[in-house]
Order: structure tokens, then C-alpha cells, then sequence
């Protein structure tokens, strides 16, 4: 919907400039929404822990303070669930965005018998409470000796994410129409190699989105990794903040710093991804 | 879709196939092996597992497991480290699925003392009556001796203990000429004075969300009007009663008729009770015993030196009740060397050792002769202070069902405290109780 | 339909109007057929085995045991259990508890999707405009979503509270209330404030997911719209929200099916209380299981919570199939 339009002559209606203020007004709300919480914790991170117990919050951090991002650092050591976080959910992602992938593709174009059953068993499988799944993987995973290690929890993510992956991926691929798939191969392109080079850069948004959205979800997961994992050797971050408290205290300024260190990576992430999002869709159709 | 250029998509399956098997072999490969195993090593030294909840201070329980290791040469213990209790269901979790299998791959393991009863009734912790005797079990606080003990036999060896107690402002009670209240009466008046003369926002802040906590309020209130909730029997139960009615009503009035208390109790547990207090807007709180250092910590909080720590009131007829909390140390009933287990249980247990961790992690005494330590009065000031308390400690109902009966005081007592119907609710709490304990 | 166009406007590549011999000659075309069909077919398997059994590595253990379980009586204290049949499952039917749970949980899943829906697809809408500094923009929405959840929900917990809140201190500020609300700890308003805290962090997640799919209409379509001369309004109505239905529909029911289980916000922020007003199926389930190891009960409440959730996703999947067959027309 381009209210604002650069390519267009200089239309002044009355309805125009309505529409442009509202815009402006949609995407006020929207980043005030959004950022509201962060902006709140950033300074909470900034402040000492009395300040954040005040009839009048306040909401400019001076005089600040430097010691919880002291303490996430030097205290907690919080860089080894950083290391640790990076690693499962980067490769937990990865994995399952090609299984999904194929998966997704195999469903969208090829005559698969029962794709209606196959897919809600896809999506059914998932929809267990995660509750319900703690134990019997705790159990599994206890008799292949993969507690606490990253090959278990990011096996367990994958298996997790594909679910999601698969239906954002499938719906992608079923939106680009078949001629796209004729004209691959008759470049002589087998399946696998179109879904690489032809059908992903098209439906590259899909796969973006649902990239993120497992990392995310690795990212922030609490209960299966507090299973899981034992030492800070394996521990991931959502893990690493929960035993910032030992019996009752919360450590409010350090839990913000922590979660001010672990936001801002995911949104620089996000800030490079969603060019990419817009430029995979001028480059990925066949032109003629 | 049919086209002679497609290549064989069988060997393209092949090789998918073999791609799949690849990773799953990658992921099932076994790497390290779990730490700890519970065989004699080739050195000839006993090899133990110590499984604990983590707790940390200026030192841990690492530290000090490794202080036992190099002050002997027969035993070497391996520490387990567990989530720390702010994540207490899943420690009681790992605990029960380990203990449960019976392998012995645990020896030594704490426990929540609310979980001894449970694992005593299902026979994972070893009765420890032929090792402790009555002039040793003498040296510890009676009340925690009754938590550690299930049907007359002693499954649990006191580790820490901590309580619930009454912070008070002194400043402000001695700027109003008000003595410490020692009944509920003097507290309500004391609270109401204060917050009439605008001296603070709350007059009495306490635990009342719908969880474990608001069982540990609820026992100390109906303990000061000298009732119980569960009889000594473990099975009769007497919530219904008098006493227990009047207790709960009165919590239902501090935030309804004597308006002493906001309504957003109902939602509220340790921390966001504490932090009003901390910040000056309350004159009394309800809480366990971490409080008192963030109150005089500096960056934390607004009423350094203006906090008074006392036991809990209680009403006319009735006797001041501290709910007891704190973990306790467990030998394996499935542990293959169990002589060793209850020696290395004993050194954790003994005065040196509590004194270490009251003085590094924090964690008070269970001995009360440790309290008198000149090295503790230097380390910890408060903490000598919290002898009396504890002596008064009592604990929650000792039943093996005590999961079951836990979650039904907390929806039933959530209910009168929102409802009103203190009675009702409670018969309605009796009757789920007395179906659990069946 | 219209020769489909890239964003570009160029006409995507035709097959070229070469002799369209899809079959090979060989001696039996349709035994020919066949097997080339069964090729593909088995072909589409071999793409679909690594994901499919991974899955059913990680999830149909866990689902089929819990099955078994709610079929027994097992104590882990005396590792005994004997076959009891339904008798879970009459505890189940019998208890109020439960349908209390079940209440709120549906409650909570119409609410939070259907707000979450609307809200991410404004949001999207918004985003797919062109404007300057757009991208730090969708790079913004996803801070709610990109915070962890352990701390979001102690977060909340601040934000909301009863007394030194800030949602409080802005609304007494704002001379919207006339005294500070006490969201969390009154049984009416606590399971709104959860509904209304799991919005704030999960818009984001719909907005993305409707943007991605907005990304993939084909310009073409609106700029005919408008070459067409019709209003903004109409062509969101007419065009861009029948393309937009599959994706649409899609994410509402992925997050129907995620908020049916929500664990974290009712858990952290208030127990499950006061007095069971936010209880869900989730909290009901883990207090039960973990903490009170009523392992039969606990299964067949798992059990319970599938077939519900399995109903749901059945009658929205067959809601989604019937529009896209209806879109291809």
C-alpha cells in the first residue's frame, strides 16, 4: 500500500496528506509499542535497583551506573550462555531450515499421496504441551548420554522447529506458480537444484521469516534447555538469567543488562535479514 | 510432472537418505559421558555423587565439596549441580527421576524440606536412625529434627534453615513512641497509626499469590492462633477448626476491613513484597531471612539502618509461628557405598561446615550452639540474631502427599482470600485435602 | 488468468512453444506414466524423511507414551503401574479444576489470537508502506518477540504491578483511572492483563508473518487496481486480503495452536491465581506432573489438551483448504 510514493508526480489531494499524517501516526504507535519495553529495561539496566521501586519511575537513567553490565560480565560470567545460546540456536536453525525445506517443496510440488494427512501430522505432532514432552526427551536423551551437551538440545530445537518452518515454507512455495518450475527445467534443472536456485530466492521472505522465527525460538526457549543442560558449559542464556536468582532475590539491573545484551545482537540480525527480504524479491524471478 | 531431463531422482534419494542417516548418527553420537558414576575407582578411593540444588555466595558448594576431597584421602565426591531453588520444581524433578530409578547413581542429594516426607514414603532416602543418635540429633533445632523426621524414622540430616520473620521500621516505630508488636492487635494498630499520619503507604505487607509461599504465610498465621492444618497423625485434618478459620479470616481483613494491606497481594510473592519495603513505602513485611542484607545494601535500598528484624506476633491464646524452609542433606536408600555416604553427610552436617556456610554462602545455621561462633557474629551480625526465631520454626504439614495437599491449600485459600467465604472455602479445601491424604 | 508478471513487469519465462512431448516414447506410456510417477513420488519422500523423522524422534515418544501413561496408574515411588483404564480420564471429566482451565484457556486463545491477528496484520499493512527508515522500523516491531520470555514475563510483572507500575503511574497520569488498578491480583482483570501482556509480545510475530506474505503479492495486481481507479480501502478489501488469506489464515492458526498452550506469562506472573481466574491448561498440567507427580492424571490432562488442540487445528485447517481451493477457483 504506497501512500508515499517516490516514482509518482506530486499529487496534492485532500485525502493525500489524511493519509500520509496517518502513516505517520500508524508507525509513531508502532515503534512506541515496540520499543517501549526495551527502553524501559535499557534503563533499568542503567540505574541502581532503588531507583526502580519509586512512586514516579524514573525515566532519564542519571546518575547512571556501569555495575550490572559489570556483574553480567565478570560476575556471571554471562558470555559463556552467549557463546553457548549462539551455537544451538544458530545450528538448530540452519539444520532444520533445509529439512523443512525439502520437506515444504516435496509437498508443494510434487504428487505426494496424502499431503492433507501429511501436513496435519506435521502440525499436529507439535502441538503437544511442551510439558507433557519434558520427561520422556529428559529420559531419551539421559540413555544416549546427550545431556548437557549442544548436539542434544539443538537435536531436540530441530525437531521443534520444523513444524512451523514447514507450513511458512510451504505456504510460500505453493504461492509461486508452477511455470516458474517449466521454465527450470527446462534449463535442465532437477528439483533440488530449482528449490536452490529458482523457487528459494522467490519465495526467499518465507524462508527468511521462518529462519528467524526458529532462531528466535531457540534463542528465548526456557524449560526443555533447563532440563537439558547442567553446566555453564552447555547452559544457554534464558537458562543463565533464571539462575541469576539463587532462592528469592532478583537481581533486577543485571537481569535488564543481561536482556539489553541478548536483545540488541537479535535485532541487528533482524536489521540485516529484512534487507535481504526485499532485495531476494527482484532477484529471484526468471526474466524473460 | 514428467520431463526426460529430470535426473534419476532415485540416487537423489539415495544420497538424501544418506544424508539423513549422517545426521542422525551425528546427533545420537555419545560424547562425553555424564559426570558421575558411583564405583570404586582404581585409586582405591570411594567414589560418591553429591547431588545439590546450586547456591552461590562468596563461595559455593563446589568449594567446599573440594575442601572435603583434599582434607581426606578415602572418599572422592563428585558435586552435581542441580538448577538453584528459584527453580525448585525442576530440582525436585531431576531428583525424582534419579532417585526413582534406584540405580545408585546418586549418594548424597539435598532436599527442600518439604520434599522429605515424600521421598521418605517412597523409600529413596535410607532411614538414618543407626547412624545419628539421640544426643546428636539433640545438638539441632527441634522443629527442624521434626521436618527431617517421617513415621518416627529420621531420613534427613538438617543442612540450613530459614524462616519467616517480622521487618519492622524502627525508625518509624520510635519516632511514634510504638513498641515492636508481639500480638496482631498491636501490629494492626501500629500499621493503621503509620499509615493515617502518612508516615507510610502500607501498613503490612505479606505473601498472598497463589503459590508455595501463601502455604508458608498461611501456616504461620494459623499457627499463631494456635491451630493446624494437618493433625500430628498426617491424616486428620484440622483446617476447618476455629483457629485456622480466625487466621485466615484476619488475612482476608488485612486487605479488606482493617486496610492495612493493598489487594495486590493476592498477586504477589517474595520479591514484590520485599520491594516496597525496601523502598520505605511499608512499615511491617512478611518475608524469610535474604531480606535484611538488601535492606542495608546501599545501591538496593532506601532504609539502610532503619530496619528491626522480630519474630512473627500472634494472637492472644496463640504462640509465634515461623514457617521453616531450607534444604536438608539425603542419603540414597539405592547408594552402594552408603557407610561412606552418611561420612561425608556428617562432615557436610557438622559445626565447621555449617559455620563455612553461614559465613560464605549465607546460609544460616541448623546447630544453634554455631550461632554463639565468635567468627560468625564478625561475618554475619544478622544472622546471630535469628537464632530465636528459628527456635520457634515449625513446619508445613509432614506428609508424603504433600505436593497434592500444597496445591489444594493454595486455589482454596486464594479463594477465601477473594471471596470472603472464609468457611466455605476452607471445609471445601478440608475435604480436597482429606481425599489426597487418604 | 493473466500472464503472470515478476515485480518488474516482465513476463516470466513461458515454456517455450516447442513440440510438448511430456512422455518420453517408450513401449507402454501409461506403464511409462506410472513409474514415472512413482519415482517422483518416491523422490518426494526421500525429501520429506530427514524432517519427518525427526520429528516423529522428538515429538511421537514423547506423545505416544504420555498416551500409555494416562491409561495406568503409575508411583514412580514404588516404580509400579497397572493398567486402569479410563478411570484418568472420568478423574478428568469429573473435575472442576480442569474445565476451569479448559474455560480460560479457550478464552485466553480466542482473545489473544484474534487481537493478535488484527494488530500484526495493521502492523504489517503499515510496514509494507514505503517510507523512510522503514527497515530500522521492522527491525524495531521485533523487540517485544527478540526479549527472552523469562524475563518478559517478570517484565510484565513490573509493568503491570498493582502499586509502583508503570502502566499505573501512566493511566493515574493520564486522568484515565481515577487510583491505581490492581491488574494482577483481582480475579477479573488478571487473565485480561495476561491476554493483553502475551499481545504486546507476540503482534510482532504475526506481523512478520503476514508481512512475508504480503511481500509475495504480485505488484501487478494492485497496480492494475489502481491503474482501475480504485480507493486504497477497496483495494486492501477486494485484492490484497483474498491473496493475503492463506497467510493469513495460516498464521492465525499457528498461534491459535502455540497460545493454547501458554505457560510462561500465567505461570511467572500469578500462579495460576488469584483463586484459579488464570489458570490454564498448561499451569494446571505442570503443577500437576511436576510438582504433584500425578503422572496418569497428569498424561491424560496432556492427552486432553491434544484432542482439544487437535480438534481446533482440524476445523481451522479445513477452514484454510476449502479457501484456497476456492481462490484457485
Amino acid at each position: 500500500m504506497s501512500v508515499v510514493s517516490t516514482t509518482r508526480p506530486a499529487v496534492t489531494h485532500p485525502g493525500h496528506r489524511a493519509r500520509q499524517l496517518g502513516l505517520w501516526l500508524a508507525v509513531a504507535l508502532i515503534v512506541v509499542w515496540s520499543v517501549f519495553p526495551f527502553l524501559w529495561q535499557s534503563n533499568a539496566s542503567l540505574q541502581p535497583d532503588r531507583n526502580l521501586v519509586r512512586s514516579a519511575p524514573k525515566w532519564l537513567p542519571l546518575p547512571g551506573t556501569l555495575e550490572h553490565y559489570r556483574n553480567v560480565f565478570t560476575i556471571k560470567h554471562f558470555q559463556d550462555y552467549i557463546f553457548n545460546s549462539i551455537i544451538v540456536a544458530v545450528s538448530s536453525t540452519l539444520v532444520a531450515l533445509v529439512l523443512a525445506a525439502l520437506c515444504a517443496y516435496a509437498l508443494a510440488r510434487l504428487p505426494v499421496p496424502g499431503k492433507t494427512v501429511v501436513l496435519g501430522i506435521v502440525l499436529g505432532i507439535s502441538m503437544f504441551p511442551q510439558i507433557a514432552i519434558v520427561t520422556p526427551l529428559y529420559l531419551v536423551l539421559r540413555r544416549f548420554l546427550l545431556l548437557d551437551t549442544y548436539q542434544g538440545l539443538a537435536g531436540v530445537y530441530v525437531g521443534l522447529a520444523i513444524p512451523l518452518m514447514v507450513w511458512v515454507m510451504w505456504g510460500h512455495f505453493r504461492a509461486i506458480p508452477k511455470e516458474i518450475d517449466e521454465a527450470a527445467k527446462i534449463d535442465g534443472a532437477g528439483p533440488v537444484r530449482a528449490l536452490r536456485s529458482v523457487i528459494i530466492p522467490m519465495a526467499l521472505p518465507g524462508v527468511v521469516t521462518a529462519g528467524l522465527l526458529g532462531f528466535i525460538a531457540s534463542w528465548n526457549e526456557f524449560m526443555l534447555a533447563l532440563s537439558f543442560t547442567t553446566t555453564p558449559d552447555h547452559q544457554t542464556i534464558p537458562v543463565g538469567i533464571a539462575n541469576f536468582t539463587a532462592l528469592y532475590y532478583v537481581p533486577w539491573g543485571d537481569v535488564a543488562a543481561a536482556s539489553v545484551v541478548v536483545t540488541v545482537p537479535l535485532v541487528v540480525i533482524v536489521l540485516i535479514f529484512q534487507r535481504r527480504i526485499v532485495a531476494g524479491l527482484t532477484a529471484g524471478a526468471v526474466k524473460e | 510432472m514428467a520431463s526426460r531431463d529430470t535426473p534419476n531422482p532415485l540416487s537423489r534419494r539415495r544420497f538424501l537418505q544418506l544424508g539423513g542417516a549422517a545426521l542422525g548418527a551425528a546427533a545420537a553420537a555419545p560424547v562425553l559421558a555424564a559426570c558421575g558414576s558411583s564405583s570404586s575407582s582404581s585409586s582405591g578411593k570411594t567414589e560418591l555423587t553429591f547431588a545439590s540444588a546450586k547456591f552461590f555466595g562468596k563461595s559455593n558448594i563446589g568449594q567446599i565439596v573440594d575442601q572435603y576431597n583434599s582434607s581426606q584421602t578415602k572418599i572422592h565426591v563428585t558435586y552435581r549441580e542441580l538448577p538453584p531453588p528459584s527453580s525448585s520444581t525442576e530440582v525436585h524433578q531431576q531428583l525424582v527421576q534419579s532417585l526413582g530409578r534406584g540405580d545408585g547413581s546418586i549418594d548424597v542429594f539435598t532436599q527442600d524440606v518439604i520434599w522429605i516426607a515424600e521421598f521418605a514414603g517412597a523409600g529413596w532416602a535410607l532411614p538414618l536412625d543407626q547412624y545419628v543418635n539421640a544426643s546428636e540429633k539433640s545438638q539441632y533445632f527441634p522443629g527442624l529434627i521434626e521436618a527431617c523426621t517421617y513415621n518416627g524414622k529420621l531420613t534427613a540430616l538438617p543442612w540450613f534453615v530459614d524462616s519467616g520473620m517480622l521487618y519492622y521500621r524502627k525508625d518509624l516505630l520510635d519516632a511514634a513512641g510504638l513498641q515492636v508488636p508481639t500480638t496482631w492487635d498491636q501490629l494492626v494498630t501500629a500499621a493503621q497509626g503509620l499509615q493515617s499520619s502518612n508516615k507510610v503507604k502500607y501498613g503490612f505487607l505479606w505473601q498472598g499469590k497463589q503459590a508455595e509461599v501463601l502455604v508458608c504465610d498461611l501456616v504461620e498465621f494459623v499457627g499463631s492462633a494456635g491451630g493446624r492444618i494437618l493433625g500430628t497423625d498426617g491424616k486428620s485434618v484440622q483446617l476447618g477448626d476455629q483457629q485456622a478459620v480466625q487466621a485466615t479470616q484476619f488475612m482476608y481483613d488485612t486487605m479488606n476491613k482493617l486496610n492495612i494491606s493493598p489487594k495486590d497481594l493476592l498477586s504477589w510473592d517474595e520479591e514484590p513484597s520485599r520491594r516496597p519495603f525496601t523502598a520505605g513505602q511499608a512499615a511491617f513485611l512478611r518475608n524469610w531471612s535474604y531480606v535484611y542484607n538488601i535492606a542495608q545494601d546501599k545501591t538496593e535500598s532506601q532504609v539502610v539502618d532503619k530496619v528491626g528484624v522480630a519474630p512473627l506476633p500472634a494472637f492472644s491464646g496463640g504462640k509465634s509461628t515461623a514457617c521453616l524452609g531450607g534444604y536438608q542433606y539425603g542419603v540414597s536408600a539405592s547408594s552402594k557405598h552408603k557407610d561412606a555416604a552418611v561420612e561425608f553427610v556428617k562432615w557436610l552436617s557438622n559445626p565447621d561446615t555449617q559455620l563455612k556456610f553461614a559465613t560464605d554462602v549465607g546460609l544460616a545455621p541448623t546447630r544453634p550452639a554455631v550461632f554463639d561462633r565468635p567468627e560468625l557474629a564478625k561475618a554475619n551480625p544478622f544472622m546471630v540474631k535469628l537464632k530465636d526465631v528459628f527456635t520457634g520454626g515449625t513446619p508445613r504439614p509432614v506428609t508424603p502427599k504433600y505436593p497434592q495437599v500444597s496445591l489444594a491449600l493454595q486455589s482454596g485459600v486464594s479463594k477465601a482470600l477473594t471471596s470472603g467465604d472464609v468457611q466455605g472455602s476452607l471445609n471445601s479445601t478440608k475435604s480436597a485435602i482429606e481425599r489426597a491424604v487418604s | 488468468m493473466a500472464t503472470p508478471t515478476n515485480r518488474d513487469g516482465l513476463r516470466v519465462a513461458q515454456p517455450v512453444p516447442a513440440p510438448r512431448a511430456e512422455v518420453v516414447p517408450r513401449p507402454a506410456p501409461r506403464a511409462a506414466r506410472s513409474r514415472e510417477r512413482m519415482r517422483l513420488v518416491a523422490g518426494a519422500f526421500g525429501l520429506m524423511a530427514p524432517a519427518l523423522l525427526t520429528l516423529l524422534a522428538v515429538s511421537l515418544y514423547p506423545v505416544l507414551r504420555s498416551l500409555w501413561l494416562s491409561f495406568r496408574d503409575t508411583t514412580l515411588a514404588l516404580q509400579t503401574d497397572s493398567f486402569t483404564g479410563l478411570k484418568n480420564y472420568r478423574l478428568l471429566w469429573s473435575d472442576e479444576q480442569f474445565w476451569n482451565a479448559w474455560r480460560q484457556t479457550v478464552g485466553f486463545t480466542v482473545a489473544s489470537t484474534l487481537l493478535e491477528t488484527l494488530i500484526g496484520l495493521g502492523i504489517a499493512l503499515v510496514l509494507a508502506a514505503s517510507f523512510r527508515g522503514r527497515g530500522l522500523v521492522r527491525a524495531a516491531v521485533l523487540i517485544p518477540w527478540a526479549i527472552p520470555t523469562v524475563v518478559t514475563s517478570r517484565m510484565f510483572g513490573w509493568l503491570f504491578d498493582g502499586q509502583n507500575g508503570v502502566v499505573n503511574y501512566l493511566l493515574v497520569r493520564l486522568h484515565l483511572v481515577s487510583h491505581n488498578v490492581n491488574f494482577l491480583g483481582s480475579t477479573n482483570l488478571a487473565l485480561p492483563t495476561i491476554v493483553l501482556a502475551d499481545v504486546w509480545k507476540t503482534a510482532p510475530f504475526m506481523a512478520l508473518l503476514i508481512l512475508a506474505g504480503l511481500q509475495t503479492i504480485p505488484h501487478s495486481y494492485t497496480e492494475a487496481g489502481r491503474v482501475d481507479g480504485a480507493s486504497a480501502w477497496r483495494i486492501f478489501w477486494s485484492i490484497k486480503l483474498p491473496m493475503l488469506m492463506p497467510s493469513l489464515l495460516i498464521a492465525a492458526l499457528l498461534r491459535a495452536l502455540d497460545a493454547f498452550r501458554i505457560f510462561d506469562l500465567p505461570y511467572v506472573l500469578t500462579g495460576g491465581g488469584p483463586a484459579d481466574s488464570t489458570e490454564t491448561l498448561s499451569t494446571l498440567a505442570y503443577k500437576r506432573l511436576f510438582s504433584g507427580l500425578e503422572i496418569g492424571y497428569g498424561s491424560a490432562l496432556s492427552t486432553a489438551m491434544f484432542i482439544s488442540e487437535g480438534l481446533i487445528a482440524i476445523g481451522f485447517a479445513l477452514f484454510i483448504f476449502r479457501r484456497l481451493r476456492a481462490l484457485e477457483g
